[in-house]
């Protein structure tokens, strides 16, 4: 078959940038070799099998940490054996096809770590980072992806995630579902981070190593399992939103403006903003702009129940075109339209109790009258901890508004309070 | 003494009746006969009725299709002999001969009391005027069209609003021309315009009502009065709109009528009821929150400080906690 001048040209290109890339990854493949050769012994296949169909449900990754056989895996991985132990046990499965039963003795939902343990392993441990390393070096992710057997993705440091406010590792590289909870190693063969999510084409995330020394320390210093799981989980939530609040509220919430209103900024590193307005279109018979932020963080709690969520949204509207029934009629639309951020379901929260009234502030430059909207559920499992709703919108003009509300999940009651003050005292219309 | 023969139609009402004098009374299709019927599976000579003590001896002339006896008061005190071919018929009895029912009374039978006419039915000759309804159907128009006006936030269309108007319009004068037909056939009079009249008068309440408890709801912040309150008082609107029109179209006394048309609401209530028992104590992971908003205007009264609001958070959170109760 003839190949006429042109394709074979190109075709002798494309070779050449083959072979470049090839020499490239050299040094990398073969770190990789070495590493998964090394190591393979100590990452481990997680396994929660249902005691009824005595099937496997959920698999993941695991790795020994030290010599007593403590293996760190994701909580989400062994979440059922956790919340219902008498339905789920948990086993692992080596590389070289030798199975046996873990038993789980403490978990960090907030960080999505778990520890467990087999009496019967024998494998070497691998060895924990302590130092970050430095942007931009080669590191390399292990775990059974999709059940097909221990596999390792080589891919790139890109340091501590600053916009959420628990830190994550960015790593640049393909994790998917069965790598959770295996380890990400460096050159040097030290766990750096655990995987644990991908927001696909190549950015995942990893559980920082600091975190899961920190759970081996407190774990160690208790020397023995948790007793109630439940009560550690919730003892888990109320200290992180109890901390993660005391930071927010002491912060000093700046301000910019929407329309005539002032909205709160970005709350580093607590929530990333948003924004938009229907000012481009043509058919828009009113003004609205808006700004959304929400917190990157959402802690799993199981399938059908996260936490940790904190969302604040605002919204300035101009009648426009529309009259002024028109103009509410609209208003009331998109005042009918809130829901919570996080998911929840009937065994984990109650109903949401709501109230409503008017309100007008009562500062010298802010004396608007307002329709304020709080609705609260409380959680079944974790004692003091609710999901709360809050929505505010101005009455007292027919031409504009200002609507401002805000989820917070997972919160204490006197949080709540603190924070309903502070963000009905900041975002306003004056 | 005469002899009232009753022709019955629909429902058991007299038709048309035929008074006899003398004693002895013949039925048959046969001209030669006291009471002449046209019903081609009566025989010529039918039947003939005798005056008797307590009554008229009933005889059948071996007509092809016989006599049957639906109604007859006495029967019990006529002598149940079976070999006896010949029945009494006491004052007010009914019998069946072909397709044909027909009652006896005697011309001294009572009848019952008159009946008062309804108010609306002695103003009927105003309510059913054009000059009331081309008004009135003008007014619902017109607070249907600002209806729709009011509430349109996108683009407005004539053909939507026209769509929308023309489907409710046309729900409307069905149900007047439903209620024509209703009194056509059992008055003989369809008083369509006065039924239509009602029903337009009735949509107007009904917008009026709404809108007041929008209102009034909206600054009480009490829900209630919009979900609750409301609905009811426009089923009474459908009872005592029902009542008009059975005044209108029916012979029905007051009590009756009432208990006809709020019988028919507390159905539609008992329906509606059970539709939703389903979703009683279900869980819902969105938040109800009454989320009614009305212009500055309707705004009567004042509101809380941020302080009081703050503080009426906390009894939000106790009962949460009731309703998060694991059962």
């Amino acid at each position: 078959m003839a190949i006429d001048k042109n394709t074979g040209r190109a075709i002798k290109f494309l070779l050449g940038l083959l072979v470049c890339w090839h020499i490239g990854v050299y040094s990398q493949t073969e770190s990789a070799q070495t590493l998964f050769a090394e190591n393979k012994a100590a990452i481990l296949q997680i396994q929660v099998i249902d005691v009824t169909s005595g099937s496997k449900s959920v698999i993941g990754s695991g790795f020994v940490v030290n010599a007593e056989g403590l293996i760190a895996t994701n909580y989400h991985v062994i979440q059922l054996a956790a919340s219902k132990p008498e339905q789920y046990r948990i086993e692992y499965l080596t590389a070289a096809d030798k199975t046996g039963d873990l038993q789980l003795l403490d978990v960090d939902v907030i960080n999505d770590l778990a520890l467990v343990s087999a009496s019967d392993l024998g494998a070497q441990p691998l060895s924990l980072a302590v130092t970050e390393p430095p942007i931009g070096v080669p590191v390399f992710a292990l775990g059974n992806p999709l059940d097909l057997g221990l596999t390792v993705v080589p891919g790139t440091y890109n340091g501590i995630n600053q916009t959420s406010y628990h830190p994550r590792v960015h790593f640049t590289g393909s994790l998917n579902s069965g790598m959770s909870g295996g380890p990400t190693l460096s050159e040097a063969g030290q766990v750096i981070g655990i995987n644990v999510s991908t927001a696909g084409n190549q950015v995942s995330f990893l559980v920082p190593v600091t975190a899961l020394h920190k759970l081996i320390a407190e774990y160690q210093g208790r020397a023995a399992a948790v007793g109630g799981m439940t009560q550690r989980i919730g003892q888990q939530l109320f200290d992180d939103q109890q901390e993660k609040f005391s930071r927010m509220l002491a912060l000093d919430w700046t301000t910019m403006p929407l329309g005539q209103a002032q909205v709160i900024d970005e709350l580093k590193p607590f929530v990333k903003c948003w924004g938009g307005s229907n000012s481009s279109s043509e058919k828009a018979q009113f003004l609205s702009a808006d700004r959304t932020c929400r917190s990157e963080d959402n802690i799993y709690l199981h399938g059908k129940f996260n936490s940790g969520i904190i969302e604040y949204q605002f919204f300035w509207l101009e009648a426009d075109k529309l009259n002024a029934p028109q103009f509410y009629a609209y208003y009331q639309r998109l005042f009918t339209d809130f829901v919570p951020g996080n998911k929840a379901d009937e065994k984990d929260v109650g109903d949401f109790n709501c109230d409503d009234q008017f309100v007008i502030a009562d500062s010298v430059e802010n004396q608007r009258k307002t329709k304020a909207v709080f609705c609260v559920r409380a959680y079944k499992d974790y004692p003091q901890l609710y999901d709360v709703l809050f929505l505010q919108g101005t009455v007292d003009d027919s031409r504009a508004a200002f609507l401002s509300h805000f989820t917070l999940a997972g919160v204490s009651q006197n949080n709540a309070r603190a924070f309903v003050r502070k963000f009905m005292g900041v975002a306003k219309w004056p | 003494m005469a002899v009232i023969i009753e022709v019955l139609g629909w429902g058991g009402k007299s038709r048309h009746h035929y008074r006899v004098e003398g004693s002895s009374i013949s039925i048959g299709r046969g001209y030669q006969n006291d009471v002449v019927l046209s019903d081609s599976h009566i025989s010529a000579n039918h039947l003939r009725l005798d005056a008797v003590e307590g009554g008229w001896q009933l005889t059948d002339l071996d007509s092809l299709n016989g006599v049957e006896i639906i109604k007859n008061p006495s029967i019990n005190s006529v002598s149940a002999d079976s070999t006896s071919s010949e029945i009494v018929l006491a004052d007010g009895a009914e019998i069946k001969i072909g397709r044909t029912r027909l009652r006896i009374i005697a011309d001294s039978h009572p009848v019952d009391a008159a009946k008062e006419l309804h108010r609306l039915e002695k103003d009927v000759g105003q309510l059913n005027r054009f000059s009331i309804w081309l008004p009135l159907l003008l007014l619902v128009l017109i607070v249907d069209i600002t209806a729709l006006y009011a509430n349109s936030f996108v683009e407005w269309q004539w053909k939507n609003a026209l769509s929308s108007i023309l489907f409710t319009q046309v729900f409307l004068l069905m149900l007047a021309l439903f209620w024509g037909a209703v009194g056509r056939f059992l008055r003989e009079e369809a008083n369509f315009l006065g039924h239509y009249n009602l029903i337009l008068l009735a949509a107007l309440v009904y917008s009026a009502s709404d809108w007041f408890f929008g209102v009034i709801g909206y600054n009480l912040s009490a829900e209630f009065l919009i979900v609750a309150v409301a609905p009811l008082l426009n089923l009474m609107l459908v009872a005592v709109l029902l009542a008009a029109n059975f005044a209108l179209a029916t012979s029905m006394l007051a009590r009756q009528r009432w208990i006809t048309s709020v019988g028919f609401v507390l159905l539609l209530l008992i329906v509606s009821v059970a539709n939703q028992m389903q979703q009683w104590g279900e869980f819902s992971p969105y938040p109800e929150y009454f989320s009614a908003l009305e212009l500055p205007a309707l705004q009567i009264g004042g509101g809380e400080s941020v302080d009081e609001f703050i503080l009426s958070l906390d009894d939000l959170f106790t009962e949460a906690d009731q309703l998060a109760v694991k059962k």
